[in-house]
């Protein structure tokens, strides 16, 4: 990097146990935070339509971060692999519609908690087998749980309130006095809910992973005969991550319906999306809050952009762009697993670690 | 240790562990006292590793009793073990690859951190003084164990001599009463053997640790134990003072071989 910890000396643990220990750290953060809170929302991003930017790009980017920080407790920190990623979305989502029915006068941000919690109880219990199993069998019962799920989703008529569509829909909500979800609520509105959101939950889950919790998901997940020889209950450890992954990934998927999408059908929490999930997990680096981020927006945003300059700049039709991106999408993973297999995160630490020495790398 | 009665620590009574039809361990008993350095030695296949997987919890014997700190021990699970304040390190090492130095002695101090998730999700107020306090203790271990210099690497790409050390560092962390060695100077060079020798009788004697250790290097284990148990094909074959053990007839058959 083109600064260095060097000279920035820290006289108490306190200070050198922060989350940004350097300066310039810091001011990074800073100019990101101004970014996304003035800049974006008033400018849009370059070159892209504003209501486009916003809807398409910023809302579900952030969503899917969200998403993939939940993943990644439970993959890249407990070391545990879930293909139900998409079905736990799905219960954050079907328990937030059906708070904000029963009790219409319910504060959204309680729901939303309330159905992380509903979506971290179902991930527990589908996290049970893991007590007993690993790998690739822990795969299949998760999977177990995304087909249940994804079935009760269409068949318990109750979860969508009987309605004929047999899709959940926000119905305009107020918090203190302003539209937050629904047909009239603004984007801005939106987009500035699930910002803070993301903020205060990777506040959250970066505290929570550089303490005891944390420590003791990375005990099981790199070496579980000595986790427990220290005193790590297995039972404990990979249940409470199951618990904090599917209330990021519950609290996810209520947003993703109704501060993104509007309305859903059982169809956006099937396993196409858990692969996705998946993949952005992976193609960011696991174990590693930066690159959740860095993989949710990669796997988004770049399919959304290549086919925005296929049809403005080359003038392909929609149908054709639509499969060449995901062709495209597919090779870039391919190359970067290649390239390097500890994902985004690791590249970009490399890069630093070479930006340190440069331009005299010897 | 020889003149007044010595306390005894551990007692493990007439162990027997079989693994289908197997014999693992076949009548074994012996005592560790407190504050000695105790080494348990024995070809290989005799049953050393399993009699430390005994202690710990991870095997369950199917006869025999464990008496420690003059109680009889219930048949109990390795993290229950470790609450009753036994540490251990391996003989393959098993750090947490994923994790820098200092993490990993950090992991050490799980037992005695308790504050819940909800301060961990602030990390404000207690559970950053808990951290910062348990740090100080972690800090100090590693300056005795004189890794200061790899704090922050992560432990995967740290040479073999080091990785043991670290894992010591990791099992003193526990602040244990007794401590298990797994073979602490497998594969080391002289050098690194003369250092880690000085690290368990440094620990030995400053922190007053209990020390039972497995060890092929008899020229460590004579210098370092103060009694030696030796097993062979999960048998007791002997057990006491280096120089009984070492005079000992049977032992030097086991060890030597004798002609059929």
């Amino acid at each position: 990097m083109f600064y260095k910890e060097t000279g920035q000396f820290k006289s108490r643990y306190k200070d050198e146990l922060a989350a940004f220990p350097l300066f310039e750290d810091k001011i990074g953060i800073g100019i990101l935070c101004v970014l996304t809170f003035l800049v974006i929302p008033m400018f849009g991003l370059p070159g892209l339509n504003y209501e486009f930017a916003m809807g398409a790009i910023m809302i579900p980017c952030m969503v899917f971060i969200i998403m993939t920080l939940g993943l990644n407790i439970l993959l890249g920190f407990a070391g545990q692999i879930s293909l139900g990623t998409g079905a736990f979305s799905g219960v954050g989502a079907y328990a937030f519609y059906k708070f904000i029915t029963i009790f219409p006068d319910i504060n959204i941000i309680i729901a939303l908690v309330l159905s992380g919690l509903v979506s971290a109880v179902v991930g527990v219990i589908f996290g049970l087998p893991s007590l007993k199993i690993k790998g690739f069998y822990l795969i299949v019962a998760t999977l177990a749980a995304q087909f249940f799920l994804t079935w009760a989703f269409i068949r318990v008529a109750w979860l969508y309130n009987y309605n004929a569509s047999g899709a959940i829909e926000g119905p305009n909500k107020e918090m203190f006095g302003i539209i937050m979800i629904g047909p009239q609520s603004a984007g801005m509105t939106r987009y500035y809910f699930v910002l803070v959101t993301l903020i205060v939950l990777t506040w959250l889950a970066s505290n929570v992973i550089r303490g005891r919790i944390g420590r003791s998901w990375m005990m099981i997940r790199d070496m579980d005969i000595a986790a427990e020889l220290i005193g790590i209950r297995p039972l404990v450890a990979k249940l409470s991550a199951f618990a904090f992954s599917s209330f990021y990934i519950g609290i996810a998927g209520a947003l993703m319906v109704f501060f993104w999408l509007g309305a859903a059908e059982a169809e956006s929490f099937d396993i196409n999306h858990s692969f996705l999930y998946l993949f952005m997990v992976i193609i960011g680096g696991l174990g590693s809050i930066t690159g959740s981020y860095m993989g949710a927006i990669f796997v988004w945003v770049v399919p959304v952009l290549i086919k925005e300059i296929g049809k403005s700049v080359f003038g392909f039709d929609a149908f054709v762009m639509e499969n060449f991106s995901t062709i495209l999408l597919g090779a870039m993973i391919i190359i970067i697993l290649i390239l390097e297999p500890h994902g985004l995160a690791r590249l970009w630490q490399i890069t630093k670690q070479k930006l340190r020495l440069w331009p005299f790398p010897y | 240790m020889n003149e007044k009665a010595p306390k005894i620590m551990m007692e493990v009574k007439n162990i027997n562990l079989r693994f289908g039809g197997v014999v693992a361990i076949q009548g074994v008993s012996f005592d560790i006292h407190e504050g000695e350095i105790r080494a348990i030695i024995g070809p290989n296949g005799a049953g050393k590793s399993s009699m430390l997987n005994v202690i710990n919890g991870f095997y369950h014997p199917q006869e025999g009793e464990i008496w420690f700190d003059g109680q009889k021990r219930p048949s109990m699970e390795p993290y229950e073990v470790a609450k009753t304040g036994i540490a251990r390190t391996f003989q393959n090492i098993a750090l947490f690859k994923g994790m820098t130095t200092i993490e990993n002695v950090m992991t050490g101090r799980q037992l005695q951190m308790n504050k819940n998730i909800f301060w961990q999700m602030l990390r404000y107020g207690p559970a950053i003084e808990e951290e910062v306090q348990h740090r100080k203790r972690c800090e100090e271990i590693i300056d005795f164990l004189e890794i200061n210099h790899i704090r922050k690497t992560p432990v995967g790409s740290l040479p073999y001599g080091l990785q043991k050390r670290v894992e010591l560092a990791r099992a003193l962390a526990m602040e244990p009463n007794l401590l298990l060695l797994d073979e602490p100077m497998a594969g080391m060079n002289v050098e690194e053997k003369q250092d880690m020798s000085r690290f368990i009788v440094e620990v030995n004697e400053e922190f007053g640790t209990t020390i039972a250790l497995i060890e092929h290097d008899m020229a460590v284990v004579m210098d370092l134990a103060d009694r030696v148990v030796v097993l062979d094909y999960g048998k007791l074959l002997a057990d006491g003072t280096p120089k009984e053990v070492q005079s000992n007839q049977a032992v030097i058959d086991a060890y030597l071989g004798v002609p059929h």
